[in-house]
């Protein structure tokens, strides 16, 4: 199999898991400071791919078009994310844990359902401008120009979280948060606004992650489903609260992904999932994360 | 009171119409599944998301005996029960290693691999197709027969539960629920008593699953996705986990309202959500545990409140 | 305490009994014919399921104007949602049969839908009608006598598609292809026919590899890569419906379509109209039931204005079909001069309808209409906002059936 080939099937599976970091690292966030996993993380993403649709329609005509929807869908999302974290979310932190899950489950049956009354079921499709509708060509083999845009926005926000979490002061009560909100509740900062702003800030990522997911291909109905397993596992693999581990955990998926699908397409699925199951079994916490604190 | 309850669903098919006898029956089924599912999150305090891959195995044991093989229902329903108990053994034996949040997540994490296992093993599964032609011995095949049928695997189901979870096994698991630390002290094997009681869990899904595959004439990898592992933890909490009975006054209650409002509307997701988020913030304890304390007393073996499940 | 507890039950049984009277007490002026649509209205078929319903709801409003069936029984549409999914679909259809008592029911996408929902059609002697899904498993193997299929099935449809494909592989000296089909029962069995006719018909060519992709895939990259990497001659593809948009939409930016020929894929009205600024123009494409290839019918010419009035569209393969149905049924209970399901069924077998896409025959053997396929090349059409494909070859029922005695053994086979 020539090199060229398997580098650009190694740069599609770092794009799909540079989409599962963006999805999977709002989760991720939201976990590690809030101990809350998000079931309907992936339906916002699919919402946040929805407002990309509506906004770049609205802009149609303009060649930014798409550049501009992508991070207003960003926005859009983080309004929703705000409201539910206000209504909802807030009341849920001290509840028990099948209480939590069975409240963000519920949260994603209505959020698709509202998809589906405000959207239709129907696809939606994207034209792209010029920029990015002929592919480059890496090492003599074809490859999706718009993937460009996505690994860099993968990265970008992957520094951006970096940079946020070791040199903002904010960034520093998130880590400190994620590590002891007793602590932090202590020192006098209040925890509920963090809370609001960390999950806003999850959904946020969420949105303009559905923004750049928006372009490829279609947007339809049912793609959370499919995702938000996948990202559950690369939080899994990586480790709840770790940038880092996100990052890591989302690469090791899409590049198996990747690969699996052409040599044992039938097994791709079944991989991740036994890979995950023996990083839950050997080490629950995950590559990069600490073993959970009481 | 269970005994008054019996005789009612032995009158019901006489009175209501043919679906609603359907719906009955999906009640029962999904009922005993929940019992099943309680066994885990109820009486020993863990959460499992995943618990639909042992109805999923229990109904194509028996789809697949019946209609590749051909053997009788009342062969295949046990026979399922064991794969299911096997296969809860294996997925069990490494999550009782884990407690609370990485539990829930393992456990679905080797539901959604044996879903995926059913749904790519075409040749021989019959993959996304599912197996058709699921047919109950002639003198099972009609409604109300099958009904009663299922009326009786189920409540000697929840009899052989109810047993398991009176005996001192089924307080040992109480103990593992409220302080598992302190059970350890005192010199019980948790892993291994939480083991067990996995495999039972599993083995009575089995046995629902078992039964459903013949009254949908179908099956499908469906049965053990994420979504159908929702259905019984809603359903414990719904009608109250700590009441041995909970799980099937939820699968009431859910059941109903769902073929109810399917006919109304497509929007279920929308509803059954709303509904969901309602009982939980508001209905602490379930039903049966609103009602405990509107209403003072109920019978006195109720199990304990749960502190801190475990973890 | 018990006779508290006894009460609150009882009101449940209460409320349960009422609702099952209140469900039935339903007095009509006329009585309705109760018609059951059960369709894939969330999953990979939603695109297909809507336009069915609506061409369904063209027939229904055209029948009701005069009154209903034969004049006096109107026609009422229950609609359930299969989520494409058999046990959800089997649970909807006894749901429409028991409790809104339908006679009929236009179902499935997908198949799979559809073969698990046709026992309980049969346990239940409810008409079973699928306009959408078309793997020959519906009709071929365990026979129903009350399903009646009004779409071309796999096994015509491959025959249509190899007969064009091995006319160009001549034209064009092929050798080598691949093909690229959705993981499930119709790609695989729309596959699996291809392959064998191909052999059969064009010995020359070799297939190369089989990619399968499962049901509603979005990440199509790595099959792309794989499939430009090797080069072959030509691609057949065979991706559900929402899968061919993404999948077109994502190999164009690789230049796919410049490199690779795409041949024998199905492109529906629904995917011209959808793609129609975006979708190559020059692929080769089979499909079900394009009204365009039509227009010297005047039920077609008439169907088309009336969908146009109402929906502001033109109708793709699926409303046509989904109108169809309905007409088949028409026709059906014209004959019986009654709508009791047993006497319909009767007289729809070996029956002759006039439908939009011709006068066609429900062959007795199966109930598969002899309804043609059609293969024709992507391009612009200055009447349209959408390209069609032009070129149409129209490929009859009567040159693309199952021979019968192939059905008579593959039954026999099943039995076993």
């Amino acid at each position: 199999m020539e090199f060229s080939f398997i580098f650009s099937q190694f740069l599609s599976g770092l794009t799909y898991g540079m989409i599962l970091f963006l999805v999977a690292s709002g989760l991720s966030l939201i976990f590690g400071v809030m101990n809350i996993l998000n079931f309907a993380h992936a339906t916002l993403w699919l919402i946040g791919a929805y407002f990309c649709y509506s906004f770049w329609y609205l802009m149609q005509g303009y060649n930014f078009a798409l550049w501009v929807s992508i991070p207003l869908a960003g926005f859009a999302c983080a309004a929703v994310g705000w409201v539910t974290e206000i209504v909802l979310i807030k009341h849920i932190y001290k509840r028990e844990l099948h209480e939590q899950l069975l409240i963000t489950y519920a949260l994603a049956l209505i959020f698709a359902d509202l998809i589906k009354i405000v959207w239709g079921p129907t696809d939606r499709l994207i034209a792209r401008p010029p920029a990015i509708q002929k592919p480059v060509f890496i090492f003599g083999a074809p490859f999706d120009s718009y993937f460009i845009f996505v690994i860099l926005a993968g990265f970008a926000v992957a520094l951006g979280l970096w940079w946020f979490l070791k040199y903002t002061r904010y960034g520093h009560i998130v880590k400190a948060a994620v590590f002891s909100r007793e602590m932090v509740g202590a020192l006098g900062i209040p925890i509920p606004k963090i809370y609001t702003w960390v999950f806003t800030l999850g959904i946020f990522i969420a949105g303009f992650a559905g923004g750049v997911q928006a372009p490829i291909g279609s947007v339809n109905f049912g793609m959370d489903i499919a995702i938000i397993i996948q990202a559950f596992c690369v939080v899994v693999i990586g480790g709840f609260g770790s940038l880092l581990g996100t990052l890591v955990g989302a690469i090791i998926v899409g590049e198996v992904f990747s690969f699996a699908i052409l040599y044992w397409p039938a097994g791709a699925m079944v991989l991740i999932f036994v890979i995950t199951a023996a990083i839950l079994i050997i080490r629950p916490w995950g590559l990069f994360g600490t073993p959970m604190r009481t | 009171m269970p005994a008054a309850l019996f005789v009612l669903a032995l009158i019901l098919p006489f009175i209501v119409r043919e679906f609603w006898v359907h719906v009955l029956n999906e009640i029962l089924i999904l009922g005993l599944f929940a019992l099943s599912f309680n066994m885990i999150f109820g009486y020993m305090g863990q959460l499992s998301f995943g618990h639909a891959a042992y109805y999923g195995v229990g109904a194509y044991t028996t789809g697949l005996l019946m209609v590749k093989a051909n053997w009788p229902l009342f062969v295949t329903l046990p026979i399922s029960m064991v794969t299911a108990g096997i296969c809860a053994l294996i997925l069990g034996y490494f999550c009782v290693r884990l407690r609370g949040i990485y539990f829930a997540i393992l456990t679905m994490a080797f539901g959604q691999l044996v879903f995926y296992i059913i749904f790519q093993w075409y040749s021989f599964t019959g993959g996304d197709n599912g197996l058709q032609g699921i047919n109950p011995p002639a003198w099972l095949f009609k409604t109300n027969p099958y009904y009663f049928f299922t009326l009786v695997v189920v409540t000697i189901g929840a009899i052989i539960l109810w047993f398991i979870s009176e005996s001192p096994f089924g307080y040992t698991m109480r103990t593992i629920r409220d302080n598992t630390e302190r059970t350890e002290f005192i010199g019980i094997n948790v892993q291994r008593y939480m083991l067990i009681n996995f495999v039972i869990a599993g083995m009575f899904a089995g046995l629902a699953g078992a039964i459903w595959g013949p009254f949908n004439r179908s099956v499908a990898p469906d049965l053990c996705s994420w979504q159908h592992s929702g259905g019984p933890v809603f359903m414990a909490i719904l009608g109250g986990p700590h009441y041995f009975l909970g799980p099937m006054l939820g699968s009431v209650i859910y059941t109903l309202l769902n073929a109810f409002v399917t006919g109304y509307t497509e929007y279920w997701p929308l509803v059954s959500g709303t509904v969901i988020i309602i009982v939980v913030l508001l209905l602490p304890g379930g039903v049966l545990g609103v009602y405990k304390e509107k209403f003072g007393h109920l019978k006195s073996k109720e199990s304990t409140t749960l502190e801190h499940g475990g973890s | 305490m018990k006779s508290k507890a006894l009460k609150i039950v009882f009101v449940f049984v209460a409320l349960v009994f009422l609702v099952g009277l209140a469900g039935s007490g339903k007095v009509m002026s006329a009585e309705p014919y109760n018609l059951g649509v059960a369709l894939g209205f969330t999953g990979a078929g939603t695109l297909y399921s809507k336009d069915q319903l609506e061409g369904i709801h063209v027939a229904v409003d055209e029948i009701n104007a005069k009154g209903g069936f034969l004049g006096k029984y109107p026609i009422k549409v229950f609609q359930r949602d299969t989520q494409t999914k058999p046990d959800v679909g089997v649970r909807e259809v006894k749901d429409l049969i028991l409790r809104d008592k339908v006679r009929a029911v236009i179902n499935a996408y997908s198949s799979a839908v559809a073969v698990a929902v046709k026992p309980i059609c049969r346990e239940y002697k409810t008409l079973h009608i699928p306009a959408l899904s078309n793997s020959e498993n519906i009709t071929k193997i365990n026979y129903s006598p009350y399903t009646f299929q009004v779409a071309p099935n796999t096994y015509m449809q491959a025959k249509a598609a190899v007969l064009a494909i091995a006319k160009m592989a001549k034209d064009k000296g092929w050798k080598e292809y691949v093909t690229l089909a959705s993981d499930y029962e119709w790609g695989r069995s729309t596959q699996e026919e291809v392959v064998k006719e191909l052999k059969k018909v064009a010995p020359q060519l070799k297939l190369k590899k089989e990619f399968w992709p499962r049901l509603g895939e979005t990440q199509f990259t790595s099959f792309i890569t794989s499939i430009m990497a090797m080069k072959p001659d030509f691609v057949y593809p065979c991706l559900a419906s929402k899968d061919n948009v993404s999948f077109i939409e994502q190999a164009k930016p690789y230049g796919f379509f410049e490199k690779v020929t795409f041949a024998g894929g199905m492109v529906s009205v629904t995917e011209l109209i959808i793609e129609a600024k975006t979708i190559p123009r020059g692929l080769v494409a089979i499909t079900r039931a394009p009204f365009f290839a039509h227009l010297d019918v005047p039920m077609m010419v008439n169907f088309v204005k009336n969908y146009r009035a109402k929906y502001k569209k033109y109708p793709s393969d699926w409303a046509v079909m989904g109108y169809d149905a309905v007409y088949s049924l028409k026709q059906g209970i014209e004959k019986a001069k009654t709508i009791d399901t047993d006497k319909v069924k009767d007289a729809m077998k070996g029956l002759t309808v006039d439908l939009t896409r011709g006068k066609l025959r429900f062959r007795p053997i199966d109930n598969q209409l002899s309804c043609s396929s059609y293969v024709g090349v992507v391009g612009d059409d200055p009447k349209y906002p959408f390209p069609i494909l032009k070129d149409v070859i129209e490929v009859k029922g009567a040159e693309s059936e199952r021979p019968e005695a192939e059905i008579v053994a593959a039954r026999k086979a099943e039995q076993k």
